[in-house]
């Protein structure tokens, strides 16, 4: 039976500290197959490959590579074995070239003179050969750099190329993809199994695995649930195992009572620290009890507006006037005064600071003011008495309660926290960027709730996110984004999801009309 | 001697040195790691040198140069060695690569004043605080030597001055034309790569910043032989952050930091004829003395945005991350 | 089933959690460096125990043999004060820059600038009642260490210089505007240095006789323990510690909470330099009395390695700076009493400040072995639990 399975693990496990992300998995991988690993964040599958791609080695079971039990301790090692990857963050070498990143670890050289040089100028030509093959066509003199995302996916895949790899692992490919992208990549991915390259594809998107899978693996908290064949199995029943309980994809939701206009946006151009244009002239505005969300494919300028909207970032031309006061030149404290909560893309990074406790960080966005200072002096037992009473009101779990520094606490309760923060500045204006970006779906249920509460309560929220399910679940309007110009912006009943995914593509309004 | 002659000839023979200090910066740096420990590299690579020296100079004829090579030799290896503790501290140990590079500075003071005076005093019977050393030759090249000003080049050459340009070209084709080269800037600019190239990034931190070591504690050397003809810790004070000053401008390259490094010594020597032409008290040459400084500080406004820093500088590499 | 080694089990108990461990692993470090001090004097053929002692003795905490006329253990207790009060302001500077994330090691220039402004402005006007002289040489050093201090953090939130860089610069650019100005103006010819200060403007009280005792009474130290006092309370009390805590820890997160980080980060630089300031005063106008020329002394450098040993805490930072000013003191005393060379001093501090370095590493060891003993406990409750499920 082995010698059906190109790639064999049995009873692979692998613990970190405090938690089993693979749990006494079998499975095995044909030769010349496109295969699909799907799962939710933290179910266990970058870690699952990681280890056959040597990063990590298993605690317990076997990995079987062409029939032969191999011992895969460093990605050296998998290469020799012609295996390869694509990180979710790819790994290149930025002030480096096409053909210098491709070469690294395995330089070719020449002699000059006496000496032996890397030979760049042989590896040039052998890498447009080698791109013209596949139909990955790049400029191998260009720096990465200098070039866009889905060229440095291109790099990436002539990486494994160029050191000869028979079995492809592609983590989260298209996370960063436009949608013509994954279009394209998908096209690729479909010509190298069809050369007669076994391809390994760890993705959470059930579309994409419909799409190009042959087979699909299903993990769910380290655990195998299944092995399917694509052909045969519905989206429903797939996800309905990805998640281990029968998935509600429609959240109830009370009609919407508008009230009078909160935020509004004219004209806002945005630009990146290169001064060029990544939001341009953008105008909308949202009403009190209205979630006004703004659609589109990642990169496209989403985020800058929230952070125009919140300060974060200039505005170099329009205004953003908050409750009818224009707030375009003013300060991040002086918009929070006024009364804006934004819960962050990024909430490690941005919405937290992981060394501060939980109880300061809950009043990260009030220390300032009474009760939590007088004149300049801290009262800290108003600190604990707000963070206490938040944590209890917002169930946030943590090790030592109030005292827990952040670092230590689950993503899960750290999002939790952010949005008890921000909910309790009862602010008019309510921004929220991906709030439920790495959560497993109890939790993510969890914030659409929260949401749609904040809204009954008569609050303006602008939400972005690029999860299309959560927009068309949650919006009262939408606004489809498509390299930093709003394209269309309708009343979400007006709507279907083909139509938004339309407009994230780029089509305009007449020729989709 | 013109003072045109005495600039040209002065200002080469500090600025070779400090060149091939800033080029074991560059080493450091490209590679990653924070080096603000070029000045402890120089003193104990200084000190080995030295040490090495006194003890086979009984060998020799007492205006042998053969103690000189001897003496540079293992500064180059001292310094080699004692760079081992940044590594540790840095590569293995995660420690925070400024602080350990200050501690570094602070130990090389310490071990070589202490060292210095023990083992002086045991060698010569007398109390002593510093080793003596012969004094070098210098070489003036017959014909090009008569070139109008450019001759100057050729005048008065300390033996080391070759040396070390011989051994710059040499790091400079390491650094940009083999592999090991290709691997160490990579590892200044994202390891991570380098990481799933199959290629240890701790492995080539390690070795780059060995290597600083080496070729700092190789331009200590010339600085004593150059400067006092003689080693005590305070003869390379504030050398290795001039160093770093250099680099800096020199934007972590090799060839602009030379250019950087020709300035700061003419600007020296230039200062120094200065005073002199004008009879100024020697003091004045302090006041010149800030300009490498001064220059490096405006550069840094006016260019802060062309002059960039390896992008991976004092990042501490831990695998697990993305 | 494996076994946790009880040695590593012990070292661990008495390593304690987290929070222990800030105070534990300074301790461990300075253990390491005694015992490896201990190696280097047993190798030179001393008695180890002898010289620690005589550290102890030269710097006036445990009594010598025999005192010379009009000193006893007191008066070198204040000696060791005296050195220790800029040592302890140049830390604290280091340390408020330190908690909000950024070096300052430009501490020993502030220092030098400092001094050398208050010298001249204050040290040579002979006519100036003490009354006047003092406090005005403690605001002149306050004010230029803040001012050099703010402007490396200008330059930071102007154009995004990295503050080592610029501090290092304007370190060497003081030392030779200073160096130039002490070998020309002031110049005393017979000690190279800088003429000594009026007794006015001293900081230090020289020679005063009390109770048959000549001491010198070194006023500083009362200003730094109000600095410590006050800079422990501005960052466990203050609004304006806790901002300076939020850069530390995330400058973006604290943007985002609306701090000012540009504003913060010169306020916090120029606190920083305040400090600095004072150790200068305190330092060339208390403890050394004048200036020597072509010398940036390595206080400030020695500082960053002392607030590290610290923890950043100015409780701890007391700790760990007097211990580097007994090692410091002491040694005069260990080279007459046992015959090592003074410069043994600075050896051992260096092992020491090598050792602190290496704190976060030992941390790092030690909750992974605290890890490892954790999991294989764990992973035993958890076969015996799956082995009673068999079995049932």
């Amino acid at each position: 039976m082995a010698d059906e399975y190109i790639v064999e693990m049995r009873h692979v496990t692998k613990r970190f500290p405090g938690i089993i992300a693979n749990d006494d998995i079998s499975l095995g991988i044909k030769k010349g197959e496109i295969f699909a690993l799907l799962g939710e964040n933290g179910a266990g599958k970058s870690t699952l490959m990681s280890m056959l791609f040597g990063m990590y080695e298993p605690d317990e079971g076997e990995i079987y590579v062409r029939g032969k039990l191999e011992h895969i301790s460093s990605p050296n090692y998998a290469t020799k074995l012609n295996i390869g990857m694509v990180h979710q963050h790819f790994k290149l070498v930025s002030n480096y070239t096409i053909a210098e990143n491709i070469i690294l670890g395995i330089e070719p050289k020449r002699r000059l003179g006496l000496l032996p040089v890397v030979d760049i100028k042989g590896t040039i030509e052998k890498v447009s050969a080698l791109s013209k093959q596949y139909g990955l066509e790049v400029d191998p003199t260009a720096k990465i750099e200098n070039i866009n995302v889905s060229t440095q996916q291109r790099v990436e895949i002539l990486k494994m190329l160029w050191r000869e790899a028979e079995i492809l692992i592609f983590d989260e490919p298209t996370a960063v993809l436009t949608p013509q992208e994954i279009e394209f990549l998908l096209q690729i991915i479909r010509g190298l199994r069809d050369s007669g390259k076994t391809i390994i594809l760890i993705t959470h998107k059930l579309e994409e695995i419909k799409q190009v899978a042959d087979r699909c693996a299903i993990l769910n908290r380290g655990k195998l649930i299944d092995v399917l064949d694509v052909a045969t199995t519905s989206t429903q029943t797939m996800a309905n195992l990805m998640v281990g309980r029968e998935v509600d994809f429609v959240v109830d939701k009370a009609p919407p009572r508008y009230g009078a206009e909160v935020l509004r946006v004219e004209h806002l151009t945005v630009k990146n620290r290169d001064n060029f244009p990544v939001v341009k002239d953008v105008s909308f505005s949202v009403r009190a009890g209205e979630i006004f969300a703004i659609a589109g494919v990642s990169g496209n300028g989403q985020v800058e507006i929230a952070d125009a909207v919140a300060g974060m970032a200039d505005a170099a031309e329009g205004t953003i006037t908050l409750n009818g006061q224009d707030i375009t030149h003013m300060s991040v404290r002086q918009r929070t005064d006024l009364g804006m909560s934004y819960i962050p893309e990024d909430r490690q990074s941005v919405g937290l600071i992981l060394d501060f406790t939980l109880q300061d960080n809950l009043a990260l966005k009030t220390y300032y003011k009474e009760p939590f200072c007088q004149k300049g002096i801290l009262n800290r037992a108003a600190f604990a008495q707000y963070g206490d009473r938040l944590i209890g009101e917002y169930d946030i779990r943590s090790g030592q309660g109030r005292e827990t520094v952040v670092r230590s606490m689950s993503g899960g309760n750290q999002q939790k926290a952010i949005v008890a923060r921000e909910i309790e500045l009862e602010s008019p204006l309510m921004i929220f960027v991906q709030p439920t970006r790495g959560l497993d779906i109890g939790a993510i249920e969890n914030i659409h709730r929260q949401i749609l509460a904040e809204r009954d309560k008569g609050r303006a929220i602008l939400l972005i996110s690029l999860e299309l399910d959560e927009i068309m679940g949650l919006a009262d309007t939408i606004g489809v984004i498509f390299s930093g110009e709003l394209l269309k912006i309708a009343p979400a009943d007006t709507l279907t999801t083909n139509e938004v995914g339309q407009f994230m593509m780029g089509v305009k309004q007449d020729e989709a009309g | 001697m013109t003072y045109v002659n005495m600039i040209i000839i002065d200002g080469l023979s500090f600025a070779i040195p400090l060149f091939i200090m800033a080029i074991g910066g560059i080493y450091c740096e490209r590679s990653g790691v924070t080096n603000l420990a070029v000045e402890g590299f120089q003193g104990m690579g200084a000190f080995t040198g030295a040490l090495a020296a006194t003890l086979v100079s009984g060998f020799f004829a007492a205006d042998s140069q053969v103690p000189m090579v001897i003496a540079m030799l293992f500064a180059f290896l001292g310094g080699g060695l004692y760079a081992i503790v940044h590594a540790v501290l840095c590569v293995k140990f995660k420690a925070n690569q400024v602080i350990s590079g200050v501690v570094i500075n602070i130990l090389a003071t310490a071990l070589t004043t202490f060292l210095t005076s023990e083992i002086s005093t045991v060698l010569t019977g007398q109390a002593s605080n510093r080793f003596r050393l012969i004094t070098s030759v210098r070489w003036t090249v017959p014909v090009l030597s008569d070139i109008p000003v450019l001759g100057a080049i050729f005048t008065n050459v300390y033996p080391f001055e070759l040396i070390i340009i011989v051994v710059a070209v040499i790091a400079w084709y390491v650094l940009y034309k083999t592999p090991f080269g290709m691997h160490l800037r990579a590892c200044g600019d994202n390891p991570h790569a380098v990481d799933a190239a199959g290629v240890e990034v701790g492995r080539v931190r390690f070795l780059a910043v060995m290597l600083s070591g080496a070729l700092c504690g190789l331009g200590g050397i010339c600085f004593a032989y150059s400067i006092s003809v003689q080693f005590s810790s305070a003869i390379y004070m504030g050398y290795g952050y001039l160093a770093i000053a250099a680099l800096i401008f020199g934007n972590w390259q090799i060839l602009p930091t030379l250019g950087a490094c020709l300035i700061f010594g003419f600007a020296r020597s230039g200062g120094t004829a200065l005073t002199q032409i004008m009879e100024l008290p020697s003091a004045f040459t302090d006041i010149f003395m800030t300009l490498p400084y001064v220059v490096t500080l405006l550069l840094l406004v006016f260019f802060s945005k062309s002059n960039r820093a390896p992008r991976a500088l004092g990042e501490i590499y831990d695998k697990g991350k993305r | 089933m494996k076994r946790v080694n009880p040695v590593t089990r012990g070292i661990l108990f008495l390593m304690g959690d987290e929070k222990r461990q800030r105070i534990t692993i300074p301790i461990l470090a300075v253990l390491i460096s005694l015992i490896v001090s201990s190696i280097v004097l047993l190798v030179m053929g001393k008695n180890p125990f002898e010289a620690f002692a005589s550290f102890l003795q030269g710097s006036g905490v445990i009594p010598k043999r025999a005192y010379g006329a009009k000193q006893n253990m007191f008066t070198d207790f204040l000696g060791l004060v005296d050195a220790w009060t800029p040592m302890l302001f140049a830390s604290l500077a280091v340390a408020v820059a330190m908690r909000a994330g950024y070096f300052n090691i430009g501490v020993s220039g502030q220092m030098l600038l400092s001094g050398f402004i208050a010298t001249v402005a204050v040290g040579y006007a002979e006519t100036l009642p003490a009354a006047v002289a003092k406090p005005l040489v403690v605001l002149i050093g306050l004010v230029t260490g803040a001012v050099v201090a703010a402007f490396i953090g200008f330059l930071k939130t102007k154009w995004n210089i990295n503050e080592v860089v610029s501090a290092i610069m304007l370190n060497y650019i003081i030392r030779y505007v200073v160096s130039f100005f002490v070998k020309t103006a002031i110049n005393n010819p017979n000690t190279r240095q800088s003429w000594p200060v009026s007794e006015a403007s001293r900081l230090t009280l020289q020679d005063v006789e009390i109770g048959g005792l000549k001491m010198d009474i070194p006023l500083g130290i009362i200003l730094a323990v109000v600095a410590v006092i006050l800079v422990q309370f501005m960052f466990s009390k203050m609004k304006l510690g806790f901002e300076l805590r939020a850069i530390g820890g995330n400058p973006i997160a604290s943007k985002y909470a609306g701090i000012n980080v540009g504003r913060s980060t010169i306020l916090v630089m120029a606190l920083s330099g305040a400090l600095a300031g004072l150790a200068g005063v305190t330092y060339y106008l208390g403890y050394y009395g004048s200036i020597q020329p072509d010398v940036l002394i390595s206080t400030g450098f020695d500082a960053i390695a002392v607030c590290i040993l610290g923890n950043s805490n100015p409780i701890g930072i007391i700790f760990s700076s007097l211990l580097i000013s007994v090692i410091d003191k002491g040694s005069t005393y260990l080279q007459s009493s046992i015959g090592v060379r003074a410069e043994i001093a600075s050896l051992i501090t260096g092992l020491i400040l090598l050792f602190s370095a290496c704190g976060a590493f030992f941390a790092y060891l030690i909750n992974r072995s605290r890890q490892r003993e954790e999991d294989t406990k764990n992973l035993a409750a958890g076969r015996q639990a799956g082995g009673k499920e068999a079995q049932a």
